[in-house]
């Protein structure tokens, strides 16, 4: 028998490459059976993975090593890094080659991919990837100057891209005040200068409607930002919240890009209950996206939306994106486009609403300065923005 | 976790220790008791309590009878307490 290299630690970044570009690893989640559930490693292509809890090689071990039926080099994943070197250490006893993901699985939640969405020599735009929350912002450049819409809360991805790209930070915009995330524009602010930009109606929290204690610019429909070759326009597009803006993005080339927020997904589009109001703002997303994004997004235009379901929604590039004309014929959730169909369509196949929505809109209003720790454990699973978490149960 | 009064016969302080100790340490300690006989796990990391449930379903020979919080200065301490069936 082949001696195999003793176990030792490979980043998240390592295993992610791995598996984008050879496939060649095999993963055994050694967390349990309920944190597994609520997310694990995902890629747009189907990934050889195991879910053994830790415990169970403890009182099992043979039973618990056949289940990693593999010729593949294993990489063993849990909460924090103990328990996976404890079972790559057993499966090395065992024959296999085996690895673990260095600091566990909260390095997966802020493992971040920045992909290119197009690149000409005068203005460059890319699509920012949280993956294990499925969150997409983005970086979008010209002349040296850049903007960040919807900008996460690892702030310093964002900098280092910037300074990699040698350009300067000069709007912030958020598309509203987001429930499933902390937003990282308001200490990007404070770090570079730039001004941070959000609807008005989104800076008060909807349930404790208090002033928010964040300072930023007003935005409104219409507004207008240049940046070198780019021309973004802010959109009002209310009803996943009252302040939501999508921003249309038009090139000097007149190639134009639809940065929609969280009011039209590739396949599905946002809820309208986060704030509360469900039955108030479900007929709100109807008009926004029947009248007010039908009139203004033409079909050519290219759509990045703010979140994904599913890993498998990106095309073949890897990217979160298609033109609106392809949107319109494929979104899975627009199968009623008659007002009452659709209202009523919304109003029963609404997702739960996760319980820290409501504190994280209080930390992007300024309300609540919680720890690195308290921002984690709030931000933990895939975002539940869209209808199609219930959809998809159907 | 069915409602019962129980006896602790031996407490064992895993408080700073992260998985998978906690229960290594455990099932070490829950072979020297006797059958019936009932230990209380102190622990930290919050990690254990999902990870005490899941390893009680796996494992033939203990009942998870409670679980508790327990405020110990800054830190919040984990009380599992487990029973040896078998
Ligand atoms: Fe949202
Ligand atoms: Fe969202």
């Amino acid at each position: 028998m082949v001696i195999k290299a003793p176990p030792t630690t490979l980043t998240i970044h390592e295993i992610y490459q791995r598996i984008i570009s050879d496939n060649d690893l095999f993963i055994v989640d050694v967390r349990n059976q309920e944190d597994f559930a609520t997310w694990h490693i995902e890629t747009a292509q189907d990934i050889d993975m195991v879910n053994v809890p830790y415990f169970d090689f403890l009182e099992d071990e043979t039973g618990s090593v056949e289940q990693v039926k593999t010729e593949k080099e294993v990489v063993v994943v849990c909460a924090k890094e103990g328990s996976s070197a404890f079972v790559a250490d057993i499966l090395h006893q065992h024959g296999f080659q085996a690895n673990y993901l260095a600091g566990g699985i909260k390095e997966w939640g802020n493992h971040y991919v920045f992909r290119t969405v197009q690149e000409t020599d005068n203005w460059q735009i890319y699509q920012v990837d949280r993956a294990a929350r499925g969150c997409l912002s983005y970086v979008l450049i010209s002349n040296g100057e850049a903007v960040i819409i919807d900008p996460l809360r690892h702030t310093d991805k964002y900098l280092d891209f910037l300074q990699q790209k040698g350009a300067t930070l000069t709007y912030l915009l958020d598309t509203h005040a987001h429930a499933d995330h902390i937003s990282g524009a308001p200490d990007l602010a404070a770090a570079t200068g730039a001004p941070y930009y959000l609807h008005p109606y989104d800076g008060i929290h909807p349930f404790d409607i208090l002033p928010p204690k964040i300072s930023y610019k007003m935005l409104a429909d219409g507004d207008e930002f240049t940046v070198g070759d780019l021309k973004i326009r802010a959109i009002h597009a209310p009803g996943h919240t009252l302040g939501q803006v999508a921003f249309l993005v038009t090139a000097a080339s007149g190639e134009q890009f639809f940065f929609s927020g969280d009011t039209i997904f590739l396949d599905s589009f946002g809820r309208p209950d986060l704030g509360g109001q469900g039955e108030k703002w479900a007929p709100i997303v109807y008009d926004t996206l029947f009248n007010i994004i039908k009139e203004a997004v033409s079909d050519e235009a290219l759509l990045l939306p703010g979140h994904y379901a599913k890993a498998s929604e990106a095309n073949l590039n890897g990217l979160f994106a298609q033109t609106m004309k392809q949107m319109w014929q494929s979104n899975g959730a627009l199968q009623y486009t008659e007002r009452d169909e659709f209202i009523s369509f919304v109003l029963s196949n609404l997702p739960t609403m996760p319980e820290q929505y409501i504190e994280i809109k209080r930390v992007n209003a300024g309300l609540v300065e919680p720890d690195e720790e308290a921002m984690s454990e709030l931000e933990l699973g895939k975002n539940i923005c869209a209808l199609s978490d219930a959809y998809d149960k159907k | 976790m069915s409602e019962q009064t129980y006896e602790i016969s031996t407490t064992l302080d895993v408080t700073g220790l992260m998985c998978p100790m906690p229960l290594v340490k455990a099932r070490k300690a829950i072979m020297d008791l006797e059958v019936g006989q009932v230990i209380e796990v102190l622990a930290t990391d919050k990690g254990s309590i999902k990870d005490f449930q899941g390893w009680a379903k796996v494992a033939k020979n203990v009942e998870l009878l409670a679980q508790n919080e327990k405020e110990g200065g800054d830190t919040t301490i984990y009380a599992h307490v487990v029973k040896r069936t078998k």
